[in-house]
């Protein structure tokens, strides 16, 4: 590839080009293989980046053929770069972050190939543009300018930087460095302002390696951050600390005092157990499933029947007392295990328990709390 | 920073409606049967009962909570089938080999044991698990706090 790339670089020549289009075209289908279940299959859509391939390949054959450099890119461009111009910071990323969401041994080769493809696009779609239409026109011309600086890619890709005919290198790694040490744009997650859809936007830092190894194991790296900050913030106690390893260490223990504490509070409550007093429960049941409205709108029995029989025949003195603010947002139930636990239970007498009890349990901010407990015993 | 649901309610644990009622109608059953049955069985029973309605809050969305289905219910079913088995002829106890240790000094290997299925994540698929699952976890302490607190004030 490398003597392909060099003998290509200043002549014209169509016999060396052609294994280098057959290669690209390869390349593309590999690239739509690889992201078959997203694929547009319409080059001219401005779905995928494959469609991005699409368009500087098509300009770059007819580049090749025609020889006319100078007249075919500004037509095409002029077409192109528009939607170029919008596509080049492409649903890579969405297909990106999918691939970077998998397991990264499932398809390990694919985000680095999304990568070099998106900023081999980029380049290349700048490269033929002669005057830079696209908003973003600033920033890579400059940076067109600086790669024979910087680059430390093969040595083609600066010659290549000059030469229109290069578009179809695109399986050279550009190393790109922003001269903008700034945004370092984030992961698919966040939407950019403006667009719907959630593309990998990332620039490299000043001084950090662009490789696109390094990129994605640096989203890698963004995202377990992240995520150590969530359980920071989780975790009583744990945003002083400082250190990924302590703070492992935080969280290991606090999910096992955890654990040790539901241990404990069943071995309390299987102690109470026997002498649990369901006048008590139901007071609580009640109390904290709130106040009610007429109808259920949800339509869903919400209530265990054989729970309400039980309740009603152990607590026939009927002292509903209201236990304390325990806001409790009311939702629902499987509706098949009331009607099952109803038919295997058989009991006659929770049929007017359940109208009210039904009632009960949809979630009304608005209502009173002691509205319920009269109703109950008016009921009752 | 991306603001997932884990951010959502995450210091107070509201009480999930359909954890409280999956473990009260438990803890009722439990307690129906329980004139027979010793204090440790019936500790057992509640605890499994705590880490079931766990698992059905949070359905099938999350990874943990499928895993710990799937544990209960291999559990269950073993248990099932032990009860019903035929009491075989004792057998010879096969020396296994010795288990490789593993460096419990690794804090994620840690933690993917306390997590249940941990073992089969990756390392961030493992720190967002055990978010949720702190969350929850907490919740169910809080409901069961609860629970505790009515049945011995009343």
């Amino acid at each position: 590839m490398e003597s392909a790339q060099s003998s290509g670089v200043g002549s014209g020549n169509s016999d060396t080009y052609t294994p280098e289009i057959a290669e690209s075209l390869r390349f593309q289908e590999e690239i739509q293989s690889l992201i078959d279940p997203s694929f547009d299959g319409s080059p001219a859509a401005g779905g995928s980046f494959t469609a991005l391939l699409g368009l500087p390949a098509n300009q770059a054959v007819e580049l090749l053929h025609e020889q006319g450099p100078g007249e075919l890119p500004v037509s095409g461009a002029a077409s192109s770069s528009p939607t170029a111009g919008e596509m080049w910071r492409l649903r890579v990323g969405e297909e990106a972050a999918p691939a970077l969401r998998l397991p990264l041994d499932c398809s390990p080769t694919f985000p680095s190939n999304a990568a070099l493809v998106e900023r081999a696009a980029r380049f290349s779609v700048f490269a033929t543009a002669e005057s830079p239409a696209s908003s973003t026109g600033g920033g890579p011309s400059p940076r067109l300018k600086t790669e024979p600086a910087d680059s430390d890619s093969p040595p083609t890709l600066p010659i290549a930087a000059e030469k229109p005919q290069r578009p179809t290198k695109r399986k050279e790694s550009e190393k790109s460095k922003g001269k903008t040490p700034a945004k370092k744009s984030k992961n698919a997650e966040e939407n950019t302002g403006g667009d719907k859809l959630p593309y990998v936007h990332v620039r490299a830092r000043r001084g950090q390696a662009t490789d696109s190894h390094s990129l994605a194991e640096r989203a890698r790296r963004e995202k377990i951050n992240a995520r150590m900050k969530l359980l920071q913030e989780l975790v009583p106690g744990c945003s002083k600390i400082t250190g990924t390893a302590l703070v492992l260490d935080e969280i290991i223990n606090h999910v096992q005092s955890l654990q040790r504490q539901v241990e404990f509070l069943s071995m309390r409550l299987a102690a109470v157990n026997p002498r649990i007093d369901f006048s008590g429960l139901d007071s609580f049941l009640s109390a904290e499933c709130g106040p009610l409205t007429a109808g259920n709108g949800r339509g869903g029995a919400v209530l265990d029947p054989a729970m309400w029989s039980s309740e009603a025949t152990a607590a026939a003195s009927g002292t509903r007392r209201l236990p304390q603010q325990q806001f409790w947002h009311v939702d629902l139930m499987r509706p098949q295990q009331p009607s099952t636990m109803w038919e295997r239970d058989g009991a006659s007498h929770p049929h007017f328990l359940l109208n009210p009890a039904t009632s009960l349990f949809v979630y009304d901010p608005a209502n009173s709390v002691p509205l319920n407990s009269n109703q109950l015993k008016t009921e009752l | 920073m991306e603001s997932k649901s884990l951010s959502r309610d995450c210091n107070n644990p509201n009480p999930d409606p359909k954890m409280a009622f999956h473990f009260l109608r438990a803890l009722l059953h439990i307690q129906q049967s329980a004139a027979t049955t010793s204090f440790t069985g019936r500790r057992r029973r509640i605890k499994r009962a705590a880490y079931a309605s766990m698992a059905y809050s949070s359905g099938a969305r999350r990874a943990w909570s499928r895993a710990l289905i799937h544990t209960l219910r291999r559990r269950r079913q073993r248990q099932q089938r032990a009860r019903t088995a035929v009491a075989l002829p004792r057998r010879i106890r096969v020396a296994r080999p010795p288990r490789r240790e593993v460096a419990a000094a690794d804090q994620a290997q840690v933690l993917r044991k306390l997590v249940p299925g941990g073992t089969g994540m990756e390392y961030c698929m493992l720190l967002e698990e055990t978010a949720d699952y702190i969350r929850c976890l907490a919740t169910q302490v809080q409901l069961m706090r609860n629970v505790v607190d009515s049945v011995t004030n009343s």
